[in-house]
């Protein structure tokens, strides 16, 4: 595998809707998935100064097609984007769906084939289709939209037998973190809490995530004057795969992202600073997902290697990270794979305020699968996203004081696809 | 339609065997890699040269934690929350799946934690639709 790159792509253009629900979140109650896709794609577009006429390609992804009903996305949403008489595909990485698409477009261009590209992704884990209603929707229950998911998971052995998602993500990975560093349970438990709290403190600086309110708010509202009171409440925050809680999880979402990818040369005096893809590194595996170690996935080391290896960076580059935090106990090892945290510190990290966005560790400023929330198949889009506003230096609140040069994105898509992309400056 | 004969299948075979408490395998020809449960190509070298083997049901718990209730999925709402392990068998592979034996407490849990890797031995669990594996914690 030669693993390159032959030209220069970069993103030249971001975009992407608040993440909440399409029936009561404020900004997105009323709109279609139609709209919201379209929403996304339009500040993208404007974002890199371009029409939808101005693509040759669109890379429409959407992973759960169950609520959504909008497989054939590229042209269902052709007349919604602008984007008539394009090349195009709908495709899915599940959770890595926009940044898989970010490579796919990347390559096409490096190829040769295509100099650029619209990538989108669109995903409504929160509500589906009511009916046979073109346009009303109604709310997916939780069992529902795990029902779903699990599609995507080992259906022959795996999901029939009794997997879970919670205990194979989450507590069992918390134990074998807990055993293989030493750490009591105690001490987890008030590192996941300051993880959560770096999370909400960041969702609660972006106006685009699902939730915004600090957990110190939070419990307060909930009449805690003490938030770590309120973390260890069992009515508030139950363990849902011990000692994994609640809050350490994901939070669904409806929403939607979109980028364009374009040949460099091309992206230059654009509309806005333009952001390198400098490498990226896909890798998957069926469960079990780790060995005897639950904190070594060697599918995301090798997925990790090989977008090092084509960006021609190191650990020590890094400036910002986000990694798939799905389960924040797997996004710290992740981190602490990659080398950005050390070995059996990230917990530690966490308690620290390292991880935030005014930290040295910087991770997750938009505020993670939990703060942002997760809308699948359109997530990956919204790490990119705001590295690249990071790396703008548009963060808003949320800034990291001195811009990052070089990002690193990790997501997991089910069941699993570590996808990592590399993002540095022209 | 009743004349023509079925195609031999490893993923039916597996769960006819469950329902007879036996644990299905393939077994490598060309590098001795198990793949459990069985499928038609080795997960460790990707030859196609694999033949069907019985695991001894023995392992290792090494860790357990529970789920949510109700389960993501409706095959499990009767007993959920369960207990659910990361189990090495004997035999190499390693294997995640329902445990029987201890009571999905975080007090449970904890001194299961505690106690460290115990030794499991694989069992059928008769659902609604269907047998799947379970490890009950040896006494």
């Amino acid at each position: 595998m030669r693993n390159r790159l032959r030209e220069r792509a970069v993103i030249s253009g971001v975009g992407c809707s608040r993440f909440g629900d399409l029936l009561e979140t404020p900004g997105l109650k009323g709109l279609s998935i139609q709209e919201l896709t379209a929403s996304a794609v339009k500040e993208a577009l404007d974002d890199a100064g371009l029409t939808g006429q101005d693509v040759d390609a669109v890379f429409a992804g959407n992973a759960m097609v169950h609520s959504s009903q909008a497989p054939g996305t590229y042209s269902q949403l052709s007349k919604w984007t602008g984007t008539q008489f394009k090349a195009g595909v709908h495709f899915e990485a599940q959770c890595s769906t926009t940044n898989v698409g970010a490579a796919l477009a990347a390559m096409s261009v490096a190829a040769g084939v295509y100099d650029t590209v619209l990538v989108y992704g669109l995903e409504t884990t929160r509500t589906k289709v009511k009916g046979f209603s073109p346009y009303e929707r109604e709310p997916i229950s939780n069992q529902q939209t795990w029902l779903w998911t699990d599609m995507a998971v080992n259906q022959a052995y795996g999901v029939p037998q009794g997997y879970d998602i919670f205990s194979t993500y989450n507590g069992l990975v918390a134990l074998g973190y807990c055993r293989k560093y030493g750490l009591s349970i105690e001490d987890f438990d008030r590192g996941m809490f300051e993880l959560c709290r770096t999370r909400r403190l960041h969702g609660a600086m972006n106006p685009k995530a699902n939730i915004q309110e600090k957990l110190e708010d939070r419990a307060a509202r909930e009449g805690f004057s003490d938030p770590y009171e309120y973390w260890r409440s069992d009515a508030h925050n139950p363990f849902v795969a011990w000692p994994s809680r609640l809050l350490s999880l994901v939070t669904t979402a409806d929403g939607a992202s979109a980028m364009v990818i374009t040949r460099a040369d091309l992206a230059k005096g654009g509309k806005s600073q333009p952001v390198e893809l400098k490498g990226f590194g896909i890798n998957y595996s069926d469960l079990p997902w780790y060995g005897e170690d639950p904190t070594h996935w060697e599918f995301d080391k090798r997925a990790i290697d090989s977008a090092f290896d084509m960006a021609s960076i190191t650990a020590a580059d890094i400036d910002y990270l986000h990694t798939h935090d799905c389960s924040h106990i797997s996004g710290i090892c992740t981190a602490e794979t990659i080398g950005y945290l050390e070995r059996g510190k990230g917990l530690e990290a966490a308690r620290e305020g390292r991880l935030r966005f005014d930290g040295d560790r910087p991770m997750s400023t938009h505020g993670g699968r939990h703060a942002f929330g997760h809308a699948w198949g359109a997530s990956a889009g919204t790490d990119t996203y705001e590295a690249v506003l990071q790396m703008r230096g548009k963060a808003g609140p949320r800034q990291i004081a001195k811009p990052p040069e070089i990002s690193v994105i990790h997501t997991h898509g089910y069941a699993m696809i570590s996808t990592v992309i590399v993002l540095g400056g022209i | 339609m009743s004349n023509v004969a079925e195609k031999p299948s490893a993923l039916r075979s597996y769960y006819e065997g469950l329902a007879r408490n036996v644990f299905l395998a393939t077994l490598c020809k060309s590098c001795q890699g198990y793949t459990f449960p069985p499928t038609g190509c080795c997960e460790h070298c990707g030859s196609w040269e694999v033949e069907p083997t019985e695991l001894s049901g023995d392992g290792t718990l090494l860790l357990a934690t529970h789920n949510i209730s109700p389960a993501c999925h409706p095959r499990f709402d009767a007993i959920a929350p369960y207990v659910y392990g990361h189990i090495r068998l004997k035999e190499g592979p390693i294997v995640q799946a329902i445990v029987l034996g201890v009571q999905p407490t975080p007090d449970d849990l904890k001194a299961l934690f505690e106690r460290g890797p115990v030794p499991v031995k694989a069992e059928t669990l008769r659902m609604s639709d269907l047998p799947v594996i379970a490890f009950r914690i040896a006494s």
